[in-house]
């Protein structure tokens, strides 16, 4: 870990200003970057432990919990501070009852000392755990070090993405609670330098690696994320987050389905899924949703939509059974979401 | 019981932590006070990031005024200034529980949180549970009870993590217990004997 | 009762809570990190990030620049520091012959190739990751297959080595009436105990003093000396609790001495805890395996002719391998018989000893194919045992001490409800989750080795018993005191109980199920030797306390030094060398000596998805003399989980480029979590073998991981009708068939 200095954050625009300039992903080269925010810390000093990341500077944005630690439920939907606990996000009686895909992505994720530290906002923005690029004595990888190549994509990938990869980099986005709200079309808040801030879709936040893996969002440099919102829907009570993985927990996901379905009787009227654990990026099957729109809710309506959220799959070595795993995991998550009883 | 290295050993940090104090007169001030520069360039110049930076934790129900390098982890600076080495180092990133600790009552990893960044929040490590010679909290006695250790290195973090379970109200049925308590790794595999002194304790604690 | 605390059948103590449980329920017992010394400068590895190669030239400047940093070793500043010594199997004390920092000669990935000091861990760790290595690099051989590999017959390399055979099973095979042939391959796996790798050294003028998490403190100890080139006599190891081994803390490896020379050099206390990743390549680990078994059987399920060829992964300079043919050709009644072991040279670190080094990939092997065969035959594996049972090996015709393997496979059976399987793959599904049962056979060889102990009574009723034994977690401080109690007729919390320091007598490398009883043996023979002293005319006295304060003693001792039958001329002397070879196992000339068991495994499947749980498991194990029925059954139950993790979670991932490991972290490393464990019932059966040794006890510590993952395999195809043969069985092999 490189030396660091540390700062608290009394406002967000202070915070922002500390770090005008510097951004969490613009302008990373081999991890170093000028500065980072603190807040959970579960991804930052793993990271810089391993020297992954080097940032010279933290601001700690953790005491403007009292600001951005609201949760919120109303007409218009589901409102999260982004300094939100997970675990007080997992526990939320309103949101196990009408988001409950939500709740289920945080409870199945890391374990509960993580999910009593990570943050709503951090958790959204932890980086993948590819092992090339946690581990620096791998020199390849174009993630962490630009144009330095890819040892992931003929070493060890059983744990890679099958989707939305390129040829620069297969690393897995690791994350559940990003699926959950990218089925549920959230949007998220974001403040910048001088009191700058705007609202962004869910969807535009993470970027594929395309040819710069090392660009994971689309946060300008200094912002900052405050906050969540997911929208009032017919499909969120009738929503569930299948996680697969080798043992019962505290694992990250070999494929996940965030499922999310308005029926009308046995048909859909609207689908909404979103994959993760395949994927280099929280991923949207809309070619599925789409097919299963005014259909009956069946093994073969599933597996022809499973089949379609991953007609555009592309496997390495060892990472080819993600392919089948992935449209079980959907087919799967699609019926139980249809038989739940709301 | 093999006693005399714990003498040995506490007679030791006393002296180290004296030391720590004392250098502590070269730290700066933690929030941007005058002698901070507000932006990035600036900050790297006048600012020896690796000097001591003073801080006062709070410890079991004790203040611990200590100077240190900011990147010590709350983990390293109890073992290793302040002379708490219950708290255990099994992976250091968070992968493994053996050293969580209570910050204001909730169940964190210790080795994933900065010493700098606790602040004025109450710490509790397994030391705080119960004084010398005194009787066990019940979580301690219920894993003599259940032998719900082997070589005991996991056993702090479980015990710490466990009581957490408890008064989050995630121990209501074995189910919850093992899915709750998955975050402490327990190589000697205690894990069915981890579940039945949770059961058992939680009666007690009226959880 | 607790669960946690069975009632003690016939031939077992008291399952009293354990000696220093207060100690570690409350932090204060002290692991080796756990020790403060005054003024002490922090240690960080560096590791090669190559495997195979030289070391053209290091950048330390930016390293050297880092305030707080001391000095860098390397094997330029540290010469020959260290001295080679002989590999084990040599006569040797290494388990790695890679001399410490010796040179620029990169021999595996992982390699330790610079320790940085400094004042601060933190600044270590800076300056660590800051040193820039210019390598030559060469292309290296990760495994089996890669280019480069040399394949050796074991008996070429290790003199000691021999294949058993019998009789002519290439005829027999071919003539059996029902026949299996087939392939497993088990994965490299690391031990992972909790506890990081760490070692604490302070010299005081020429005594040094090494705190260290050992399984080993005289094999540390005089090791140590030898590549220091000083006397034994200025070594001292303490080692008081260990937090957890496996097999990973019972050799001296290549981290002691460098932190031994650096806190010469720099004449204060130097400590390293090594990270979790670098734990991977300092120690040692299991082995890869390849091996092929043939079982050809009558239609009545006896067996004709077996056959079993295993091929491990092992070092370039260490002819390392654990041969568990062995002991799996032994297990069965069988005229043909024949095996072999072969080995496969690559660039990788010397694997070494994990819990059940042999029998634990190998009998995954014997174990699935006998369900193979049970298969084949249309036969419960049951019953398939039960017909090849045998109190005889069936190379020479040794007879067993004891064997109560067809009454574990009983009791374990009619705990587990097997009469109601129902024999058809995927005939017993519970919705969405496919259920299979399957069982198979534990067995680990009873052995032993020399161990030395003193004991102290006292006259106000105290004692202390003193031997340099291990509390691994096998709870030796407990059975220690346990002994001593019942020898000398006091309460058990009258004892004291001093392990884990080179001042103490010594004892063997608590590894191989000895500890408890070597050690436990030693010290019964130190507690009659006082009852002996203080007896009347020949008889023994009774109260010895009472017998003590009457003749006005202050205390009365004994050093006992006890040595196993069978072991060689000079073993005694090998155990101050920290040496001591254990004896007994398959090693007899006059018999054979097992501990046996029988395990039976519930898996569901998911039908679409094809995650596998283990939400049932018993386990019944016939053992000898159970001392403390308490922690006998952590360790049995500790074994099956460990068990259940070699079956499903645990491989070590190497990348067959670079030939480094990959997932070298407990996120990616998997072993269970609480929540894949649910239902586990340990039956201890009542057994009594006065052979084995005086007290009758013939060692848990890994006999309950044996045979678990076939048990698990067996039960994954009942459940699905796939035969797994490659471990871990993981949801990518099964996928493709749901």
């Amino acid at each position: 870990m490189r030396p660091f200095s540390y700062d608290r954050a009394t406002s967000p625009e202070r915070a922002a200003g500390m770090l005008v300039g510097t951004g969490s992903d613009a302008g990373s080269v081999q991890g170093r970057t000028p500065a980072e925010y603190l807040a959970g810390g579960t991804t930052l000093l793993d990271l810089m432990k391993l020297d992954v990341m080097q940032p010279a500077r933290l601001v700690d944005i953790g005491g403007l919990v009292g600001r951005y630690g609201d949760i919120a439920i109303d007409d218009r939907g589901l409102h999260l501070g982004a300094l939100v606990k997970m675990s007080t996000a997992a526990d939320h009686s309103g949101i196990r009852d009408h988001y409950p895909v939500i709740a289920q992505s945080l409870t199945l994720a890391a374990s509960a000392q993580l999910r009593n530290m990570a943050t709503l906002g951090g958790n959204v923005l932890q980086r993948t755990r590819c092992n090339y690029f946690r581990d620096t004595s791998w020199s390849a990888c174009n993630k962490r070090n630009p144009g330095s190549g890819c040892a992931a994509l003929d070493g060890v990938n059983r744990q890679h993405a099958v989707l939305g990869t390129s040829t620069d980099c297969i690393a897995t986005y690791p994350g559940d609670f990003a699926q959950a709200l990218l089925a549920l079309d959230a949007t998220l808040d974001v403040a910048g330098a001088a009191g700058g801030a705007r609202t962004m879709r869910f969807a535009d936040l993470h970027r594929p690696p395309g040819a710069t893996p090392n660009v994971e969002t689309a946060l300008k440099p200094g912002e900052v994320i405050t906050g969540f919102h997911v929208p009032a829907a017919p499909w969120t009570r009738r929503s569930l987050y299948l996680k697969v993985r080798d043992r019962q927990s505290y694992e990250f996901a070999l494929a996940s389905a965030a499922v999310a379905l308005d029926m009308d009787g046995e048909v859909v009227r609207q689908a909404r899924i979103a994959l993760g654990g395949v994927a280099a990026v929280p991923w949207r099957a809309r070619e599925a949703e789409a097919a299963l729109t005014g259909k009956r809710l069946d093994e073969a309506a599933a597996t022809a939509a499973a089949r379609l959220a991953f007609a555009g799959a592309v496997a390495r070595q060892h990472n080819g059974y993600k392919i089948a795993l992935g449209q079980k995991t959907v087919v799967r998550a699609l019926l139980q979401a249809a038989t739940l009883e709301i | 019981m093999p006693d005399y290295d714990d003498r040995e050993a506490r007679a030791f940090v006393s002296r180290r932590r004296f030391i720590g104090v004392t250098a502590s007169t070269a730290a700066l001030p933690l929030v941007g006070g005058p002698a901070r520069a507000e932006t990035a360039e600036t900050a790297a110049a006048p600012v020896d990031p690796s000097a001591p930076v003073d801080m006062t934790l709070r410890i079991n129900g004790e203040r611990h005024r200590l100077g240190l390098d900011v990147r010590t982890t709350l983990l390293d600076a109890l073992r290793d200034h302040v002379g708490l080495t219950g708290s255990k180092k099994g992976c250091d990133h968070g992968q493994c529980g053996a050293c969580t600790v209570h910050v204001d009552g909730e169940r964190v990893l210790s080795c994933l949180t900065l010493a700098v960044a606790v602040g004025d929040r109450e710490v509790t490590t397994i030391e705080g549970l119960a004084r010398a010679d005194a009787p066990l909290h019940p979580m301690q006695q219920a894993f003599v009870d259940n032998d719900a250790f082997q070589c005991g290195y996991c056993t702090p973090g479980q015990i710490m993590s466990a009581i957490g379970c408890v008064k989050e109200g995630h121990a209501d049925n074995d189910d919850a217990i093992r899915e709750y308590m998955s975050g402490n790794l327990c190589r000697c595999a205690a894990y069915p004997n981890i579940v039945a002194a949770v059961r058992q304790a939680k009666a007690q604690m009226g959880g | 009762m607790v669960d946690a605390a069975p009632a003690p059948k016939a031939n077992m103590g008291q399952p009293i809570p354990r000696y220093d449980a207060r100690q570690k329920v409350t932090g204060s017992a002290m692991y080796s990190s756990d020790v403060a010394l005054p003024d002490t400068a922090y240690a960080y590895l560096v590791s090669s990030g190559i495997a195979k190669g030289r070391i053209r030239s290091f950048d330390l400047r930016s390293a050297k620049s880092v305030p707080g940093v001391l000095d860098v070793l390397t094997h330029e500043t540290m010469h020959d520091a260290v001295r080679h010594l002989k590999f084990m199997t040599e006569g040797g004390p290494a388990s790695n012959t890679v001399v410490p920092l010796g040179s620029a000669d990169i021999a595996y990935g992982g390699q330790t190739i610079a320790v940085v000091l400094a004042n601060t861990y933190e600044a270590a760790r800076d300056a660590a990751h800051r040193i820039v290595v210019d390598y030559e690099i060469d292309t290296p051989s990760a495994t089996f297959g890669s280019p480069g590999a040399v394949d050796q017959e074991l008996a070429t390399q290790n003199k000691k080595h021999e294949d058993p055979k019998v009789g002519d099973f290439a005829s027999a095979f071919a003539s059996a009436p029902v026949k299996v042939d087939v392939s497993y391959s088990t994965p490299t796996q690391h031990h992972n105990p909790i506890e990081l790798f760490s070692t604490q050294c302070v010299w005081n003028g020429a005594q040094l003093t090494v705190y260290e998490p050992s399984q080993n403190v005289f094999g540390i100890k005089n090791g140590l000396a030898a590549q220091l080139g000083i006397s034994p006599d200025q070594v001292r190891v303490i080692s008081r609790f260990i937090g957890g081994a496996f097999g990973s803390k019972g050799s001296l490896t290549q981290r002691t001495a460098i932190v031994a020379v650096a806190a010469r050099k720099l004449g204060r206390p130097v400590k390293l805890v090594a990270t979790r990743d670098q734990g991977f390549t300092i120690a040692t680990y299991r082995a890869e395996t390849r091996q092929t078994v043939k079982l050809g059987a009558g239609r009545d399920g006896r067996l004709l002719a077996l056959s079993h060829e295993g091929s491990e992964v092992t070092s370039r300079p260490d002819p390392y391998a654990v041969a568990g043919t062995d002991a799996s050709i032994r297990m069965y009644a069988c005229p043909n018989i024949a095996s072999n072991v072969t080995i496969v040279r690559a660039d990788r670190s010397t694997p070494g000893f994990m819990r059940a080094p042999a029998e634990t990939p190998y009998f995954f092997a014997l174990e699935s194919a006998m369900d193979e065969l049970a298969v084949a035959l249309d036969m419960d594996p049951v019953e398939l045992r039960r017909v090849n049972d045998t109190m005889h090996e069936p190379i020479k015709g040794l007879p067993y001490t004891s064997r109560s393997l067809m009454t574990c496979f009983d009791q374990a059976a009619a705990a587990f409800g097997w009469s109601k399987r129902t024999k058809a793959p995927g005939s017993m599904r519970d919705g969405d989750w496919l259920v299979g049962w399957g069982c198979a056979t534990s067995a680990y060889p009873t052995q032993m080795a020399p161990a030395s102990a003193r004991v102290r009574l006292f006259p106000d009723g105290t004692a202390r018993v003193e031997t340099a034994s291990h509390e691994i977690g096998n709870g030796i401080y407990t059975i220690a005191a346990q002994t001593a109690a019942e020898r000398l007729g006091l309460p058990v919390e009258k004892i004291t109980v001093m392990l884990g320091d080179t001042v103490l007598p010594p004892a063997p490398v608590s590894g191989g199920s000895i500890t408890a009883a070597s050690v436990c043996s030693a010290i019964a023979q130190a507690c009659d030797a006082i009852r002996a002293k203080l007896s009347n005319n020949g008889t023994p006295a009774v109260d010895l306390v009472k017998l003590m304060s009457e003749r006005g003693l202050g205390a009365v001792e004994d050093y006992a030094e006890w040595t196993p039958h069978g072991a060689q001329k000079g073993a005694l002397g090998m155990l101050y060398k920290g040496a001591a070879a254990p004896t007994g196992g398959t090693r007899l000339t006059d018999r054979i000596q097992f501990a046996f068991g029988a395990q039976f495994v519930e898996v569901r499947v998911h039908a679409r998805t094809r995650e596998i749980r283990v939400p049932r498991i018993v386990g019944a194990f016939a053992a000898g003399r159970i001392l403390n029925p308490r922690t006998a059954r952590s360790q049995f139950m500790g074994g099956m989980i460990w068990g259940i993790g070699s079956a499903l979670h645990e491989e070590t991932a190497i990348d067959t480029n670079a030939a480094r490991y990959v997932n070298t972290n407990l996120a990616d490393y998997l072993v269970p979590v609480n929540a894949d464990v649910v239902d586990v019932d340990v039956i201890m059966v009542p057994e009594e073998d006065h052979l084995v040794n005086p007290i009758g006890v013939k060692g848990i510590g890994e006999i309950g991981i044996v045979g678990t993952s076939a048990a698990v395999a067996n039960a994954v195809y009942h459940a699905t009708g796939q035969r797994v043969r490659d471990l871990p069985l993981r949801i990518d092999s099964l996928v493709a068939g749901s």
